[in-house]
């Protein structure tokens, strides 16, 4: 089954700047994929468009088989959380236990069940001794583990994680990738939205954005690789990689090795 | 900016704590009711008694309750001083003469200069203020040497200085009766408190969740702005905007220095908020399950009688006094 049918959808903010083209991707059901691109490529319109906060200026969308249109966009946002870039932009609430019962209560859950889905996702992702901080009192991690915990709790069937990692500090960003990881145990539909390697090497497979076009699709492993499509979009590619590819290059000296290792070191 | 207490919960367990939100909001707008009846300073001073017990029992500390007077410290001195200096009825108290000599404004102007730069430095900044003026005030009264330029009068009159009293302390007590709810009610409470009290404004077709919920999102964005107002303040500072001293017209600057990229980052904020929200399936107006109840106890019977009864009190005394 598909989770997410995109069938050539465009999207412009202003008149004749398109930022999305023609758009075409099919998302299965608990595949997880990376949709990578530099930045202002559309990466973001795009998982806005998914979850309905736009409308696409033309083409489809299809959610778990259902047409995405004003009457479905309510239940469709029922099945699709995004988890976003800044954790300090979408802590609704004034507490931890606020925050995550935010979602719960908009869906009209029952107060008993909402006590019980809290413990269970703030468990989950460790965020439990918290539930009573203020926001202020939490790290980026934290924070952004709350916003994971907060969709969970919705039982979403698909989980957009847009950028969510960028602003966190290594350990922050480890993590809330260990949660991902476990998300897909479980069969969840996830898409990560990113534009470095690290992340993206975790998922199935990879869509390059460019420009607000798909400049190429395919497994992770291929388009890690693949150096003509990285370098087309301004990616950076992974230092191991470029080590590689450099020294397949003929004429390398064991100082360009050394160079390289070094610059490799500096950025691990 | 760091200490600002207005609104800041200080976690606690005495009764006040105990008490349902509602009851505190209800019974904080009956008591302020009652403070505006009375009418002597003689009630006034009977009443702030009667706070410091409730403090008192209520184990609040008033250095807090102070911390929370300090931002209204000018209000209170303008205030105070312009009664005073103003109100010219009932007897006369006091009446000296000021002398502006050679000798004695030099003398006052090098003090005032003294109090600029020695200010930062003393721990008790408000008693050290008052000390100053005092000796200002002594110098203009008894040093009387030198070549009179000018001669000013002042005049004290006995309703001057009751309504001065009076006044400053009913803003007193009206401020630690607000401050008294914030520091004993979490946000989250205060929020479902003000909910419901609002609830019949309803029948006016006023969106009562709404209010509740904007309420509910600036109190958890206050602690966030204040910090981001900090960190702009810190980046202008190291691009040479001094905030601390500066003329009025630096001051104006300094603070659209501020303005702006707040502006700028609350609208970018709150834009990506109401995504969030929406994402979260948020529709404004419909119906939500609530994850915090109330519950009321006899306690709040008891506490709400107490405002009651001191309210009547406050009526009577109005009538019949
Ligand atoms: N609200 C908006 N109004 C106008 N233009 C926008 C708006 N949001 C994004 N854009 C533009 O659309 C393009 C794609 O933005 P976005 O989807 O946020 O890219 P990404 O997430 O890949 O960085 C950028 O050029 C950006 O300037
Ligand atoms: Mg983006």
């Amino acid at each position: 089954m598909n989770s997410i049918e995109i069938k050539n959808v465009s999207y412009q903010y202003q008149p004749n700047k398109p930022v999305l083209q023609e758009i075409n991707l099919t998302i299965k059901k608990g595949e997880w994929v990376t949709i990578l691109g530099h930045n202002g490529s559309g990466k973001s319109t795009l998982s806005k468009l998914i979850i309905g906060l736009l409308k696409p200026k033309t083409g489809e969308i299809n959610v778990n088989g259902i047409p995405l249109t004003q009457e479905t966009v309510y239940d469709i946002r029922q099945k699709v959380g995004i988890v976003f870039q800044n954790p300090d932009n979408q802590f609704v609430g004034v507490t931890v236990r606020d925050d995550i019962a935010f979602g719960l209560e908009n869906l009209q859950i029952p107060r008993e069940e909402m006590i019980e889905r809290i413990e269970t996702y703030a468990r989950k992702v460790n965020v439990l001794e918290y539930l009573n901080k203020e926001p202020h009192a939490l790290s980026g991690g934290q924070k952004q583990r709350v916003a994971i915990a907060g969709i969970l709790a919705m039982h979403t069937d698909i989980i957009i994680f847009d950028e969510a990692t960028s602003m966190l500090d290594p350990k922050g960003r480890n993590m809330v990738l260990e949660t991902m990881k476990q998300l897909r145990h479980e069969g969840k539909t996830i898409i990560t939205i990113t534009h470095t390697m690290n992340e993206a090497l975790l998922s199935d497979r990879i869509v390059v954005l460019k420009d607000g076009r798909i400049l190429k699709e395919g497994s992770s492993q291929t388009i890690l690789k693949d150096k003509t499509t990285l370098e087309k979009s301004n990616l950076e590619m992974l230092l191991p990689l470029k080590v590689l590819y450099d020294l397949e290059q003929e004429n390398y000296t064991n100082k360009r090795i050394k160079d390289l290792l070094w610059e490799l070191s500096l950025n691990v | 900016m760091k200490n600002i207490v207005i609104g800041r919960y200080i976690p606690g367990n005495s009764f006040l704590y105990k008490i349902d939100p509602r009851t505190k909001i209800i019974a904080l707008i009956i008591l302020m009711v009652a403070v505006f009846m009375l009418r002597s300073l003689i009630f006034m001073l009977a009443g702030l008694g009667l706070i410091m017990l409730l403090l008192a029992i209520g184990k609040i500390s008033v250095k807090r309750v102070y911390l929370g007077l300090r931002p209204l410290m000018f209000l209170l001195i303008f205030t105070f001083s312009f009664q005073i200096l103003f109100n010219t009825q009932g007897t006369q108290l006091i009446d000296v003469t000021l002398h502006y000599t050679v000798l004695t404004i030099p003398l006052i102007i090098a003090l005032f200069f003294f109090w600029m730069y020695t200010k930062k430095i003393i721990r008790f900044k408000l008693l050290y203020f008052f000390f100053i003026v005092s000796l200002i005030l002594s110098v203009l009264i008894f040093i009387d040497v030198g070549y009179t330029l000018n001669q000013g009068a002042l005049t004290i009159y006995s309703q001057g200085l009751e309504m001065a009293f009076f006044i400053m302390l009913r803003l007193i007590i009206i401020v630690t009766l607000s401050t008294i709810l914030t520091l004993t009610t979490k946000p989250t409470d205060l929020n479902l408190g003000l909910e419901s009290v609002l609830k019949p404004l309803k029948i006016f077709r006023v969106n009562t969740e709404e209010i509740a919920m904007i309420l509910a999102i600036s109190l958890r964005y206050i602690p966030t702005l204040l910090d981001e107002a900090n960190k702009i303040m810190l980046a202008q500072a190291s691009r040479g905007v001094d905030f601390s001293e500066g003329k009025l017209k630096d001051k104006v600057m300094q603070i659209v220095s501020l303005l702006v990229p707040m502006f700028i980052i609350s609208f970018k904020r709150s834009d990506e908020l109401a995504n969030a929200m929406e994402a979260r399936s948020f529709v404004p107006g419909r119906n939500r399950t609530r994850l915090q109840t109330l519950h009321w106890s006899s306690l709040d019977t008891v506490a709400l009688s107490i405002a009651f009864v001191a309210l009547f009190t406050s009526i009577a005394l109005r009538i019949f006094v």
